[in-house]
């Protein structure tokens, strides 16, 4: 798959410094002795794909959680769209793909997915029928979920995240296990729904996903190891690539870079 | 509120039980099941031992009754006991296990007015139900022709009441309205959130009443179509007519049941959507469906012995009587019992208690259920 290197950038909000959508101050998460996230600031801006790298265990998904307000941090702050979080009706204007699979085994795609919909508050089946055909799933509504292949299973879970068309949008390894096809076309529905103004921010860890976002945020050890466009990661680890500027920036050995 | 949400979520329940054709078949046909069996088995046990005393109050005419009923009772192979001259003697002789049961003949028989008065030990209705069985047709001997005695039942212990399956059905009912209901939501809501559902859940803007309520309104529809189904089976009958080799049998159990069939499903709709969020709260203490089937003998179990399923509660140990006021069942049986078989309308105090009782118990488990329900799942 190729690198489509996209402009980033917020459309139609270049008249005044925009506002950030996801403000993070200082944000710690600690679980027992584990330190998940450990004081982490975030300002992401509206229209643009994040890019959440970073290896096992290093806090990816407790950083999502504690944006998505389902989790309340040790310590620090954060505001979605100017409301302080945890908010509840802020909730609807969030959608969170999770990073297991959370979907009901016994129920078809269309009930999961008309589940998912009323308790986001979307009523309208044309908006369940057009991500159905996004994740290609269309011919598929009435299997079961247990009938369903992997790749299968994660498609519907984000048709599941999208479907109330939210414009804030966590998506913990949405790709895992998606065909390079579909992943293809799904890179370029993300990029549409930053277009139209969404802030995504999606884990990942395949490196050529990373290009594709406008701003990567790299994490271990639940800190920020480097934040910024594909490019200025390498320049600033001056390696040619992401993956070996990654391994040098998380402070491994002979891994600078000379592959 | 959302109703939309709410809906959902109950829908969603019933969506599942329809892929899940066997719990469905579970909820509904074991409860039938054991209920028929009990049933058939309690109306066709055969005689217990049964030492039988005679006490005579009505002078003359009570004593050629007696000797009549001594006499049926040689030819049927009845043991007749001693058990003294009134009827206080009688109690004692069957407390200390000398004598099963009594016929009392009251100072007020006559041989034109015939009520006597059988006397059991009150702990295990079937039993006592058995025995009575037995002893019903030398009772019908006393003084030659003509209508049956009356028969009232005492009993030492406890309260007696028509007959065994009287007291056994509405109890039943009580119990399977809160087992399966617990049972099933338990694991229902454990597979939320261990499979990742109830994140996705609270991802949302639902509001966690909206997930207690529409859980109590799936599972709750279910508990009822079991509830209803249960009451019809126990207190309706329908008889089949003899087919091919297949003697004739009846359909249902046709318990006699006094009050309103509409109040009784008052009580047990009460009844399970505090088992429906009690096994909400209590799934937080679970990881494995494993441990959820490990609450039944923390649950069930004691409400089962307890509640007056098998004893009635003022039988039992002054301390465990404590308990057992503290058990939703224990007045889910109560309240059962009052409407079916004391047919208690909304006037008794007695079945205001039980339903006051059940509504607290109910709030209680919502609460608590909604309190587990936090967006911070760890
Ligand atoms: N609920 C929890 N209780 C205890 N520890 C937790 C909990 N959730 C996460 N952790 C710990 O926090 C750390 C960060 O976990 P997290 O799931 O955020 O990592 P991740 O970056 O998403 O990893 P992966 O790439 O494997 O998904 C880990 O050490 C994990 O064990
Ligand atoms: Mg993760």
């Amino acid at each position: 798959m190729g690198v489509t290197n996209l402009p980033g950038g917020p459309p139609g909000l270049d008249s005044e410094p925009a506002r950030p959508v996801i403000e993070a101050d200082g944000l710690h998460k600690t679980f027992g002795t584990i330190r998940a996230v450990d004081g982490i600031d975030l300002s992401l801006t509206g229209g643009r794909i994040y890019g959440l790298l970073g290896p096992n265990g290093s806090g990816k998904t407790t950083l999502i959680r504690l944006l998505a307000g389902l989790a309340r941090p040790s310590s620090g702050s954060i505001s979605v769209l100017g409301t302080a979080m945890p908010s509840r009706p802020l909730l609807a204007k969030i959608g969170y793909m999770t990073q297991g699979e959370g979907l009901y085994a016994e129920l078809s795609v269309w009930e999961n997915l008309s589940f998912f919909a009323a308790m986001s508050g979307q009523r309208d089946p044309d908006a369940l029928r057009e991500i159905l055909d996004i994740v290609e799933l269309g011919d598929r509504r009435t299997a079961p979920v247990v009938e369903l292949s992997g790749g299968m299973r994660r498609r519907l879970s984000l048709a599941c995240a999208l479907v109330h068309r939210p414009p804030v949008i966590f998506l913990d390894e949405p790709t895992v296990g998606v065909d390079p096809v579909l992943r293809y076309q799904f890179w370029d529905h993300f990029r549409g729904l930053a277009a139209a103004g969404a802030t995504l921010l999606v884990s990942s860890h395949v490196m050529d996903e990373a290009d594709r976002c406008d701003q990567l945020i790299l994490i271990r050890a639940g800190r920020v190891l480097d934040m910024g466009t594909s490019d200025e990661v390498r320049r600033r680890a001056g390696t040619p690539d992401l993956e070996s500027a990654f391994l040098k920036l998380s402070g491994i050995p002979g891994m600078d870079g000379s592959r | 509120m959302s109703f939309l949400r709410v809906g959902a979520i109950a829908r969603r329940i019933a969506q599942q039980f329809r892929r899940d054709r066997r719990s469905l078949a579970l909820l509904i046909v074991a409860p039938l099941a054991v209920l028929a069996l009990l049933g058939y088995v309690i109306r066709d046990t055969k005689p217990l031992d049964t030492r039988l005393g005679i006490v005579n109050l009505a002078g003359p005419p009570g004593a050629a009754a007696a000797s009549a009923v001594q006499v049926a009772a040689k030819l049927q192979g009845i043991p007749v006991v001693d058990v003294g001259t009134d009827e206080a003697d009688a109690r004692v002789a069957i407390r200390q296990d000398r004598a099963d049961l009594v016929i009392v003949l009251p100072p007020e028989f006559t041989s034109s007015s015939r009520v006597v008065e059988l006397i059991t030990l009150g702990e295990a209705p079937t039993d006592d139900g058995a025995r009575i069985q037995a002893v019903v047709g030398l009772v019908s001997q006393v003084g030659g022709q003509g209508s049956r005695p009356t028969i009232q039942r005492q009993t030492v212990y406890g309260s007696a009441s028509a007959t065994v399956l009287d007291t056994f059905a509405p109890a039943l009912i009580g119990f399977f309205g809160f087992f399966f209901v617990f049972v099933l939501t338990g694991i229902s809501f454990l597979r939320e959130r261990i499979g990742g559902t109830l994140e996705r859940l609270l991802a949302t803007p639902v509001r966690r009443s909206e997930i207690v309520i529409g859980y109590s309104l799936g599972f709750g529809f279910f508990a009822t179509v079991q509830v209803a189904l249960i009451l019809v089976f126990a207190l309706g009958s329908i008889n089949v007519p003899a087919i091919g080799p297949f003697g004739s049998f009846e359909i249902g159990l046709g318990i006699a049941n006094a009050g309103s069939p509409v109040l009784a499903y008052l009580v047990i709709f009460l009844t399970a959507i505090g088992a429906v969020n009690l096994a909400i709260f209590l799934s937080t203490f679970a990881s494995t469906e494993l441990q959820i089937i490990e609450f039944i003998p923390l649950v069930i179990v004691p409400q089962g012995l307890l509640g007056g399923v098998f004893w009635s509660v003022h039988s039992l140990p002054d301390p465990l009587q404590a308990v057992a006021r503290l058990l939703p069942l224990t007045y889910a049986i109560d309240g059962l019992r009052a409407v079916l078989i004391r047919a208690s309308d909304l006037s008794s105090s007695d079945l205001q208690l039980d339903l006051a009782f059940l509504a607290g118990v109910a709030i209680l488990f919502v609460l608590l259920a909604g309190a587990t329900i936090r967006r911070e799942i760890a």
